[in-house]
């Protein structure tokens, strides 16, 4: 729990609404079922659910990686459903992405991965270094120094272990200057160590940028302490969305028992 | 009661499956039984040709390299052809891939144009393009280039938009999540990921090309293939041998060059790993890039330093750069004149249409029947000596090295020789008719499947081997108990890729009067019947197809 988020939350200005969004797959899947919530300006949120519980999906809609089958998502002030495609891309200049597979191009140096973070405002397609301006350059670096990487500017990323392939992309977020920060398991491909490193990385610098971030976690534990709220999905529904202060852990568990596993847990221990 | 219990156990039951494994392979030999008769190949004769071929060679030899200058001139010549045909493919063929692939162009339309343009470049033969340029440019090497950079889009295009395919697709979405462009993701993302595969497929073209634009010179299109053919047709066998001899050379030694390229791109990854740990110069280079590295972080510099990986791309990009340069500059072409008589190509497309046999259609028929019997009975006979050649090749099956090595290298030498030109050889020593085209493929079918084979065997999964081992089989037990049921599947579907690729082959050996449809297809071009070699060029696509669909349907029974 930080209590510096709290000083930073905004209640009055909603940054990301989600009113009764659905997504169904071509192949049937509904992956998000009438889905609503407002996230505050400021407000660090954790996403809890099983794998398959529409969290990535959910991710993905806001910013606009997928379209809805029906309902609307608001993310700073933008219809993402309704925008056109320079509308799409204007907003998402401001939201940075984190994915679990990292989503680095592993044969480019870090500083060149960096850089793709400000795609968004350069025109034309760039391939090289040097084809980005300099002003852009230097600011990578320190992009790269703020999550200690600096030394590995020029390295190919795909050197890197995990934890530091994950900062890259953290710090490529950075350079869009960003004022959501869309998180989608940022540390399941992490191990425990690389894992607590790259969550105090983004609630860090959540806090000291005033970020709105979002962020799925398959841990319940990773996410008490860091969040201030916790939403949690099961089949693509919410079943679960309080404040993180005092709530208790035995029902965010809940989320993780299967279907059939809890009612048999159940019946066994009223025998 | 019990007894008849165990035969039926004892023995497979004859299920539909396995009635139609059986059947296949009973059709496969009648094929070949077919093929073999309307051949008139008969296996006492081979000795005779062989005695023939040896005869040439003792005519041929000692080479005599009299014209020297000619000889150079046309090495490089060859060179130049090779060179400016794949870098035109390799151009043309990156648009058309982008828009082949399915991660790189939504609309199924434009891919589906692109694909079938791709498909199209490659049905037909590169030596048939050069003719037919031959007509519309007149003789010289920059038919030969067209004709390279056109049909090697067919496999260049394809592999391209393969190694897209390929790209990690969370990279671009990362790019696009930034409010990235399609175009911007297709060159951030895409494109650095696939552009190892895309070197590595050039060099691999650029070793196929310059086999191919040693025989171009058959047709008139440039290269050091006119002087075989013309010392041959002359009686001047000494002179023939020399420029066979420095055919073989030439190829040999792109071949080697290019290969330890190639080999140092797609295992890059695996070289770092060991360079972590192995040789003095690999320390003294990972020194050398960490310092270097360390002093540029030092300095904050924002641009990479001259780390030994990078002087390398560089320099090698300079150098292709500076080849490239020369090869347009000294390669015997007017490029003004060639531009000008464009239209004169359009005249030859014209004429094309509608395309027919023009009372000829029962000489293509036959000459097709005859390029398929040699595609079939070449592709028997190579497989034949391949098998063994293979198994000695592979590394991972237990022979005496020195075997292994020497068939290695004996396969790997052979392999360079283009078919045309030994069927040349072989036409010469034996005289025109199919026999000779088949006995000349058949060498290059081995050779080509040696390869192939040892490939497949190398791939073999090494579980079960071990524990036929471990039952206390003998080495010869082992490999039939646990390597050949692991081949039979690679060995079904190489077998039609051998098909397919030596039918296209068969269908140019007439150009040298090695038998099948070549010749028809040659001489309506000098005829200028282009309808007629429009329906030729269709119906060898047409029977490419139906020997991919076959192979196809037996991948999946042997599968």
């Amino acid at each position: 729990m930080s209590p510096h988020l709290e000083v930073v939350a905004n209640e009055s200005v909603a940054t990301i609404t989600v009113a009764a969004l659905s997504k169904r797959f071509p192949n049937g899947t509904l992956a998000v079922d009438d889905v609503s919530f407002t996230v505050p300006e400021g407000r660090v949120v954790g996403l809890l659910g099983l794998s398959g519980s529409g969290k990535s999906t959910l991710m993905r809609l806001i910013n606009g990686l997928h379209t809805p089958t029906s309902g609307t998502v608001n993310a700073l002030g933008v219809d993402v459903g309704l925008a056109k495609p320079a509308e799409l891309r204007e907003l998402r200049r401001h939201m940075g992405f984190i994915f679990q597979q990292f989503g680095l191009v592993g044969r480019a140096t870090c500083l060149e991965n960096v850089l793709i973070g400000s795609l968004g405002r350069l025109r034309g397609p760039r391939l090289g270094l040097r084809t980005y301006p300099k002003a852009l350059r230097i600011m990578a670096l320190e992009r790269l120094d703020r999550v200690g990487l600096g030394a590995q500017a020029f390295q190919r990323a795909e050197t890197l272990s995990g934890g530091q392939m994950q900062r890259v992309a953290i710090a490529r977020s950075l350079m869009q200057e960003p004022k959501v920060l869309l998180a989608d398991e940022p540390v399941a491909s992490l191990d425990p160590e690389s894992s607590n490193q790259v969550l105090d990385l983004i609630s860090t610098i959540a806090r000291e940028d005033g970020m709105t971030v979002l962020c799925s976690l398959h841990q319940v534990e990773l996410a008490i302490g860091r969040t201030d709220r916790l939403i949690g999905l099961r089949d693509g529904k919410i079943v679960l969305d309080q404040m993180t202060t005092g709530i208790n852990p035995d029902v965010v568990m809940d989320l993780y028992r299967r279907h059939g596993t809890s009612d048999v847990v159940r019946e066994a221990t009223y025998a | 009661m019990t007894s008849t219990v165990q035969a039926q156990r004892t023995t497979p039951a004859l299920t539909p499956l396995y009635f139609l494994k059986i059947a296949s392979v009973l059709a496969g030999l009648v094929a070949v039984w077919w093929a073999w008769n309307r051949l008139n190949m008969s296996v006492l004769s081979f000795f005779d040709d062989l005695q023939n071929v040896v005869n040439l060679f003792k005519r041929m030899y000692p080479p005599k390299f009299s014209d020297t200058d000619r000889i150079i001139s046309l090495t490089l010549e060859t060179l130049w052809i090779a060179l400016l045909g794949t870098f035109g493919a390799v151009v043309l063929s990156y648009p058309l891939a982008v828009g082949a692939a399915a991660n790189t162009t939504k609309h199924p339309l434009i891919r589906f144009g692109c694909r079938s343009i791709i498909t199209l470049t490659r049905a037909v033969p590169e030596l048939i393009l050069a003719a037919i340029f031959v007509v519309a440019y007149g003789p010289g090497p920059f038919c030969g280039i067209l004709a390279l950079a056109l049909h090697s889009i067919g496999m260049i295009g394809k592999l391209f938009s393969d190694a897209i395919e390929e790209a990690n697709e969370v990279s671009g979405d990362a790019v696009t999540s930034v409010g990235a462009t399609r175009r911007q993701r297709i060159r951030s993302a895409v494109i650095p990921q696939a552009l190892p595969s895309f070197i590595a497929t050039a060099l691999f073209r650029l070793e196929i090309n310059i086999r191919g634009s040693a025989v171009l010179g058959l047709v008139g299109a440039g290269g050091i293939g006119v002087l075989i053919s013309e010392s041959l047709e002359t009686i001047q066998y000494k002179p023939a041998l020399a420029a066979v001899v420095v055919v073989f050379v030439v190829i040999l030694i792109v071949e080697v060059v290019s290969t330890s390229i190639r080999q140092s791109l797609i295992g890059e990854a695996a070289t770092q790993q060991q360079n972590k740990q192995r040789g003095w110069l690999a320390i003294f280079i990972n020194r050398r890039d960490a310092s270097l590295n360390k002093t540029a972080y030092e300095k904050r510099s924002i641009t990479p330093p001259w780390t030994t990986e990078r002087v390398f791309r560089s320099s090698a990009f300079i150098f292709f750069s500076v080849l490239l340069f020369f090869g347009i500059s000294t390669v015997n072409i007017e490029w003004g004149y060639a531009v000008q008589n464009t239209h004169k190509m359009g005249t030859v497309l014209r004429q094309m249409f509608p395309p027919g046999a023009g009372g000829e259609s029962s000489l293509l028929i036959r000459g097709l029947v005859e390029s398929l019997a040699i595609s079939i009975v070449a592709t028997f006979l190579g497989v034949l000596v391949a098998l063994p050649l293979g198994v000695l090749m592979a590394r991972n099956i237990n022979v005496r090295r020195f075997f292994s090595l020497g068939t290695r290298i004996g396969v790997l030498a052979l392999r360079g020789i283009p078919e045309l030109i030994i069927a040349v050889i072989f036409v010469s020593a034996m005289g025109l008719g199919p026999v000779p085209g088949t006995l000349a493929l058949s060498v290059t079918v081995a050779v080509f499947a040696a390869k192939l084979f040892a490939d497949s065997l190398e791939e073999v999964n090494p579980a079960p081997r071990e524990a036929v081992t471990a039952v206390g089989a003998s080495k010869i037990q082992e490999f039939f108990s646990a390597v050949v049921p692991q081949f039979v599947s690679p060995f079904v579907s190489n077998l039609f890729y051998l098909l397919d690729v030596f039918f296209r082959s068969s269908t140019v050996l007439g150009i040298v009067g090695g038998g099948g449809i070549g010749y028809l297809l040659i001489q309506s071009i000098k005829v200028y019947q282009f309808k007629i070699t429009m329906a030729i060029v269709i119906s060898i696509y047409l029977i490419v197809l139906v020997i991919e669909w076959l192979g196809l349907g037996m991948r999946r029974l042997f599968k």
